[in-house]
C-alpha cells in the first residue's frame, strides 16, 4: 500500500517545516509532497530542506489547482491512497493517519476530517471558529446536505484522504475556484462513498486567514452558485488511467 | 459601422435614409476593416480561427451599405417600428455575443494554462523523487535544487 500525503502551500515558510516533520513522525512510510502554489517566500526551499518532494506551480493558481496537482501526482505515480492537509499547522498528522486508515480498510472512497462532527472533542489550544466562519459553515452545510442528501458537518475541511477512484475523478474535474464544496458534491453524484470522521484541529501556527467579512459574503454567494450549477452537471463515466 | 450608425441617427422619421455618400463611406470602411483583419492574420497578430467572427461583422457592414432596405426588413421582422432602434439593438447584441465569446475562450485558456503548470510541476517533482530513490545520488538532487533556484 503506497501512500502519498500532500500539502498545498502558499507562502507558508513559517509552518511548513513543522508540518512535514509531524507527518513524517506519524506516517513514516508515506511519501510527502508539498505543492507550492506560486509562493513568493522560501516555502519550497524549506520543504526541500525538510526532505519533502516539491511540486512548484510557476504562479499562484488557487487552492483548487494546487490540490488537483496533488491528486494528479498521486494518480500518475501509482499511489494506492493519498491524503492532504493544510500547511499552516492546523491539522495534526495523527488525525490524517486516522482518515487514511478508513481508506486502507476500504470503508470509503473519500474521507473528510470534520471539526464540527458530533464526535469531535475540543481541547485546549484547539480550533474555535469565528462568528462569520460559523455562519458560512452552516449555510454551506444546509445546502450541501440538500444537494447531496447526505449529512455533512464540515464542508470546507482541508483535511481529506482518498483512494484511486477519487484521484482519477479529481485529477480531471476539480473546480479551481471552489474546490472543497464542489468536489464533495461531485464525488457524491458520481456514487462514491464519502465519509466524515471527527477530528481535532488546532489554531493556526503561522499565516492569517484570508477571510474578511466581505470576502466571506462573496465566498458564500459563489458557493451557492457553484452548488446550484453542480446539480445540473452531467454525471461522468468513470475513467481509470 | 460607425458611418452607418451616424447616418441612421440623422433620420427623424424613424426610417433610415442613407445618402449614396454615406453608403459609399460605409462600404469603404467595411472593406478597410476586412483588409485590416487580413493584414493582422498575415502578420501573425490574429489567428484564423478567431478572425471568422470579425469577417462576418465586416460582411454585415458591407451588406448594410449595399442594401439599405435590408435593415428595414430586419426591423420589421423584429417588430420594431423604428429602424434606428433596431440597428442599435442588433449592434449591441452582436457586441454582447462577442464579449461572451471572449470570456468562453478566456476560461478555456485559463484551464489549459493551469493544466500546463500542473504537468510541469508534477514532472519536476517526479524527477526529484527519482533522484532521491535512484542509488541515493545526492549530487543529482543538489543539481536539481540548484536548477530550481535559478528558475525561481
Amino acid at each position: 500500500m503506497r501512500t502519498l500525503v500532500f500539502i498545498p502551500a502558499w507562502n507558508e515558510e513559517a509552518s511548513v517545516t513543522e508540518v512535514i516533520a509531524d507527518v513524517r513522525k506519524v506516517l513514516p512510510e508515506a511519501d510527502i509532497l508539498v505543492v507550492d502554489d506560486g509562493s513568493t517566500d522560501a516555502t519550497s526551499e524549506r520543504a526541500r530542506e525538510a526532505g519533502a518532494l516539491v511540486a512548484c506551480l510557476p504562479f499562484n493558481q488557487g487552492l483548487g489547482a494546487a490540490l488537483q496537482t496533488g491528486y494528479l501526482y498521486a494518480l500518475r505515480n501509482g499511489y494506492d491512497a493519498c491524503a492532504h492537509l493544510d500547511a499552516d499547522g492546523q491539522h495534526p498528522a495523527e488525525e490524517v493517519a486516522r482518515l487514511l486508515a478508513e481508506i486502507t480498510a476500504d470503508r470509503a472512497d473519500l474521507v473528510i476530517g470534520s471539526r464540527y462532527h458530533a464526535g469531535a472533542v475540543a481541547g485546549t489550544g484547539d480550533y474555535r471558529p469565528t462568528f462569520s466562519r460559523r455562519i458560512g459553515t452552516s449555510v454551506f452545510r444546509f445546502f450541501l446536505t440538500l444537494a447531496t442528501r447526505q449529512r455533512f458537518t464540515d464542508t470546507t475541511s482541508g483535511m481529506r484522504a482518498a483512494n484511486r477512484r477519487v484521484m482519477s475523478l479529481f485529477s480531471q474535474h476539480y473546480s479551481p475556484d471552489f474546490a472543497e464544496i464542489e468536489s464533495l458534491q461531485l464525488a457524491v453524484r458520481q456514487g462514491l462513498r464519502v465519509e466524515e470522521v471527527p477530528v481535532r484541529m488546532l489554531e493556526r501556527a503561522g499565516g492569517t486567514s484570508f477571510l474578511t467579512p466581505l470576502r466571506s459574503a462573496f465566498f458564500i454567494f459563489k458557493g451557492l452558485v457553484v452548488l446550484l450549477v453542480g446539480q445540473f452537471r452531467p454525471r461522468q463515466a468513470e475513467v481509470e488511467r | 459601422m460607425k458611418a452607418l450608425v451616424l447616418a441612421a441617427t440623422s433620420s427623424e422619421t424613424g426610417q433610415v435614409q442613407l445618402t449614396s455618400q454615406t453608403r459609399i463611406v460605409a462600404a469603404v470602411l467595411a472593406v478597410f476593416f476586412m483588409l485590416l483583419i487580413l493584414e493582422l492574420i498575415r502578420r501573425d497578430r490574429l489567428q484564423e480561427r478567431y478572425s471568422v467572427i470579425w469577417f462576418v461583422a465586416g460582411l454585415g457592414m458591407l451588406a448594410g451599405a449595399a442594401f439599405p432596405g435590408l435593415l428595414e426588413v430586419v426591423a420589421n421582422l423584429l417588430g420594431v417600428r423604428n429602424t434606428n432602434v433596431a440597428l442599435f439593438s442588433i449592434v449591441l447584441l452582436l457586441l454582447l455575443g462577442l464579449a461572451l465569446n471572449f470570456s468562453v475562450i478566456m476560461s478555456r485558456q485559463a484551464a489549459q494554462i493551469t493544466r500546463l503548470a500542473q504537468e510541469r510541476a508534477i514532472e519536476k517533482a517526479g524527477q526529484q523523487a527519482q533522484g532521491q530513490n535512484g542509488n541515493g545520488s545526492s549530487g543529482e538532487q543538489g543539481l536539481q535544487a540548484e536548477e530550481e533556484r535559478l528558475e525561481g
